[in-house]
């Protein structure tokens, strides 16, 4: 197996608020080089890097808003998120958590810090994936996929060297519990100082990483510090990461829906007139009610 | 660069590129922050904006000093207060920015400019002019007898997508009607159009 190199580190960006509780860098699709098409199937990466929320009496958050064409993926690494949607569903994301809410043809769904967190207020660390949806996927009905840390299956690294968390795909031996649409890998891969993992997917996958904490080094070459991006150039299949002090780094790595991309805010289809449906639905609450 | 400016003018003025290219070389844009204003109330408007990217809004303040929108203006919409740039008197209104956004000022003379180009861009001036004084008698209409589903239909007819930008209560503030009155009327719609677990349209 040849070698996949980096093709660029991207730091983060200035962070914006996402409505008042959720202050992200986006990563997918504004930076550099990293746009929808580019890192297909993954369509938006906005990453809540450790901010310090003080207590709140009132639930910081952002407010009723639809999707449709594709998938959120939320995952939480400190502090807690409440969510509601228009179908009756809602739960609570804690930490270690993950949901993967399949919007499909539409939901309206508002997402808080959970009463108790906004409460005592805490460290927020939280990871929002967009995957989207091959266009026979897109108008389905909606579900939720809630892994709860216990649910989250690991693959354990000889020598107390950590633990790969397998959200979805394959990691060795060890499978994940969600199930997607289209062939991809979200792990967390969690290392102890100096320790070492191994990664191999197919050359024509768009595969990158994002360091939550500590730093690593790539290919025993390039470093990337927190909160900083790698991106994978589409040749070799193979990788490999060194935590230089303590680290959590999640991977992804998923094959390109080959399919023109039609986005606007909270929609991604295929075409402007799918676009235009989306929006006329919505306003006509299509979606359903949901309060505010 | 100025991709929808060029746009209008090709489609609304029927301008050849070489035009464009002459106006276009001629004219200032300006980038305006979420929330920064373009226009005070008590200030003489001396301009008129195109909307290039982002979302404006122009408003008043009420006898409860509460906002009051008349118009928004997305992409590719133009504000402006007509009257103060007209008979150059201080404004009753405010322009401010929803969303980071990027405006091409006109001033006078560009509107001298452009009617220079012939006796049909008067015309066409004119009759821009007359479709604004048309807008607005039916958004009178509008606010004096139409109920609140009534309006809020004829708005997203109008603006499909700010309802996605702004939040309700500045749809509400446009309307005419409570924020309560907004959910009220969209929670109908959904009573009769949401169908759970069904596929969409």
């Amino acid at each position: 197996m040849d070698v996949k190199k980096i093709e660029l580190v991207v730091p983060p960006r200035p962070p914006h608020f996402v409505g008042d509780g959720f202050r992200v860098h986006n990563f997918i699709p504004s930076s550099f080089r990293l746009t929808m098409e580019r890192m297909s199937p993954f369509i938006l990466l906005d990453y809540n890097s450790k901010f310090h929320f003080p207590p709140s009496e009132k639930p910081k958050g952002v407010g009723v808003h639809p999707h449709r064409g594709f998938e959120t993926v939320t995952i939480a690494y400190k502090g807690r998120v409440a969510h509601h949607d228009s179908a009756g569903g809602g739960g609570i994301i804690g930490e270690g958590g993950v949901q993967w809410m399949t919007a499909a043809s539409g939901v309206l769904h508002k997402e808080y810090h959970e009463e108790g967190f906004s409460k005592t207020g805490g460290d927020f660390q939280m990871v929002q994936l967009w995957v989207n949806l091959p266009a026979k996927y897109k108008m389905t009905a909606p579900k939720y996929q809630a892994l709860d840390p216990k649910d989250i299956n690991a693959h354990t690294l000889p020598d107390n060297a950590g633990r790969i968390e397998v959200i979805a795909g394959q990691y060795k031996d060890v499978r994940g519990a969600a199930s997607t649409f289209t062939p991809m890998h979200l792990f967390n891969a969690k290392l102890a100082q100096d320790a070492t993992a191994d990664f191999a997917f197919p050359a024509h996958y768009n595969t990158a990483l994002l360091v939550i904490e500590g730093e690593v080094t790539v290919n025993g070459e390039e470093k990337a510090p927190t909160d900083h991006f790698v991106l994978f150039e589409n040749e070799g299949e193979s990788f490999h990461i060194k935590a230089d002090r303590e680290a959590v780094v999640l991977i992804l790595s998923g094959e390109p829906i080959n399919e023109p991309i039609a986005a606007q805010g909270p929609f991604v289809m295929n075409t402007r007139e799918e676009l235009a449906q989306a929006i006329e639905d919505f306003n006509l609450g299509k979606f359903g009610y949901l309060e505010d | 660069m100025l991709r929808n400016f060029r746009t209008y003018l090709a489609n609304q003025w029927g301008l050849p590129k070489e035009a464009i290219d002459q106006l276009c070389a001629q004219i200032n844009t300006k980038q305006v922050d979420k929330e920064g204003f373009l226009l005070k109330s008590g200030e003489i408007c001396p301009l008129t904006f195109f909307v290039e990217k982002g979302l404006l809004r122009m408003y008043a303040l009420n006898e409860k000093g509460k906002e009051d929108i008349l118009q928004f203006a997305p992409e590719n919409w133009l504000v402006s207060d007509r009257g103060s740039v007209y008979f150059n008197e201080p404004s009753d209104y405010y322009i401010d920015a929803i969303e980071n956004t990027t405006v091409v000022l006109l001033d006078q003379g560009f509107m001298e400019r452009i009617s220079d180009l012939g006796p049909s861009f008067r015309k066409l001036n004119e009759r821009l002019l007359h479709n604004h004084i048309r807008h607005l008698n039916k958004r009178v209409k509008l606010l004096l007898g139409a109920s609140a589903e009534t309006r809020y239909l004829n708005f997203i007819k109008l603006h499909p997508d700010v309802l996605l930008r702004v939040p309700q209560w500045m749809v509400a503030s446009y309307l005419g009607i409570a924020p309560e009155s907004l959910s009220r009327v969209r929670r109908a719609l959904a009573k009769k159009n949401f169908k759970p677990g069904q596929r969409l349209s």
